[in-house]
């Protein structure tokens, strides 16, 4: 809570952090936002190459490339997010040495031009749907907590890190190999549908396990959302949430003197 | 009027490790969760950057720090604008304090010099329209005007500093801290930042600069400390 008090007071300051994050990202790129879309896009196409063609798979009644673009797009965000905020606080060594702000806004910002992506691709897919025609139900409201859900357990995660790699550089450099093998554990290549409640429990611990799942359950297969498991993922995502910014808080004092 | 001081440093001691790791650190607020610690003892590789420290500034002072590199000049700004906090001792403000200690510090080099302004405007706490209203004050004070759609990566230094000087002066921090300012830029601008100074003064804001350069201070300040061996000691008229 003291996080969110803070952006709203800092709120112009991180409005242009977030414009400046933009700014700087496409100035010398020739397609410029293009970018945005393109990798998702590109990652679907090698997995529906992969995956339908080469091995064969039926993962879905609808085009299996809208299956795995509808699992990239969250999971981009996130992979993201994490790759842009981590090293935010040491890339901005200069600003944290001699200006006084909430430290947060520097990962924080990241995670608000990856959420702009995010939207971006989210047209791709809804340009899909349209064109092959996909049945929505009312159950596409349940897509709202879903993102919600998303961006507070990214920023809670993203925080924590980048805050500990102020710390230990250890963190950068461990970070592609996590994010990979977070990859593996989320379900964009696959889905949990058919798995035993066990299992599903032990997945679920990983609430992105939970987010992606179900954002492509209540979006293109119109189902609904089993609300024990959603009440389940949000405590996991709360405990996260509340311990991880703490953390960040409680470091953030020192950061000028480690950095 | 009991308090009529805009900030006060008491007693203010400032520790640092002179080893480039500090792994130690995050170890230490996790578990000092749970127990206070006691900050007043040295390990093998800290010093004091400042020791003892006491200072107090009343509304329109205009104060002077002057001491040679690495005296502990920077420290006691950082810690009057809180980027750090001291190991024991307070500091009580009474007033605003302007973010940011030295001018031009975020600076994106990528950005033109406009774009810039709006960067560093927010960084001191403008509103996005105010600062879109005194866009044409800043860039006429900077002189600057043939050159602020220009990436500030192409500025001269002394480009730099006017640009981050017009800016930092539309704070409206009741407290202004200026770190070197006027080290690098010619003779008819550090007149300018001078006149402009000695205008804030007037308005009767508390400015803290910091420098080597003793004539600019003898100038600017009504009150020059000298900072050595992380002490301050006012420095007298005759002195130096």
């Amino acid at each position: 809570m003291d996080i969110i008090k803070r952006i709203i007071k800092y709120r112009q300051l991180f409005i242009v952090l977030v414009w400046r994050e933009f700014a700087v990202r496409y100035r010398y790129s020739v397609i410029g936002v293009m970018w945005a879309g393109l990798q998702p896009l590109s990652m679907m196409l090698l997995f529906t190459f992969i995956f339908t063609y080469i091995m064969k798979l039926h993962v879905s009644s609808y085009p299996s490339f809208i299956f795995y673009f509808a699992g990239l797009i969250p999971w981009t965000f996130f992979s993201q997010s994490l790759n842009a905020s981590i090293p935010s606080l040491t890339n901005h060594y200069q600003l944290i040495t001699k200006i006084y702000f909430p430290r947060e806004l520097l990962p924080l910002s990241s995670i608000a031009a990856a959420l702009v992506d995010f939207f971006i691709c989210a047209a791709i897919l809804f340009v899909f749907i349209v064109i092959y025609n996909i049945h929505l139900t009312w159950n596409v409201l349940w897509v709202l907590p879903l993102i919600v859900l998303l961006v507070i357990f990214t920023t809670s995660v993203s925080l924590f890190l980048a805050g500990l790699n102020v710390y230990y550089r250890d963190v950068r450099l461990a970070s592609n190999f996590l994010i990979q093998l977070w990859f593996f554990m989320s379900p964009v290549m696959y889905s949990v549908d058919s798995l035993s409640t066990r299992v599903k429990l032990l997945l679920f611990l990983n609430p992105l396990t939970f987010i992606i799942e179900n954002m492509r359950r209540v979006l293109l297969e119109g189902r609904g959302i089993v609300l024990w498991q959603m009440a389940f993922v949000c405590a996991v995502t709360a405990v996260f949430y509340i311990v991880l910014c703490r953390f960040f808080i409680k470091i953030e004092r020192a950061f000028a003197d480690v950095i | 009027m009991s308090s009529d001081y805009v900030l006060k440093l008491d007693n203010v001691w400032k520790k640092y490790s002179k080893t480039e790791f500090f792994h130690k650190s995050v170890r230490e607020e996790i578990t000092g969760l749970f127990s206070r610690k006691k900050d007043g003892a040295l390990t093998k590789d800290e010093f004091w950057a400042l020791k003892a420290i006491n200072l107090e500034f009343k509304r329109g002072d205009v104060i002077g720090l002057y001491g040679s590199n690495g005296a502990g000049k920077t420290t006691i700004l950082k810690i009057i604008s809180s980027i750090t906090y001291p190991t024991t001792g307070s500091v009580t403000v009474n007033t605003s304090v302007a973010p940011l200690i030295e001018v031009g510090a975020g600076f994106h080099p990528d950005l033109t010099g406009r774009e810039n302004i709006y960067v560093n405007g927010t960084i001191i706490g403008m509103e996005i329209k105010e600062i879109r209203a005194k866009m044409p004050d800043i860039i006429a004070f900077s002189e600057l005007s043939d050159f602020i759609d220009m990436p500030v990566k192409k500025y001269s230094s002394g480009m730099y500093l006017r640009l981050g000087f017009a800016v930092a002066v539309n704070s409206s921090a009741g407290i202004m801290l200026f770190d070197e300012i006027m080290s690098v830029s010619d003779g008819a601008f550090q007149q300018k930042c001078i006149n402009k100074i000695k205008e804030l003064k007037q308005d009767s804001r508390t400015i803290v600069m910091v420098s080597h350069n003793l004539s600019l201070l003898q100038q600017t300040a009504d009150k020059i400390y000298l900072i050595k061996d992380s002490t301050a000691v006012p420095m007298q008229a005759g002195d130096i």
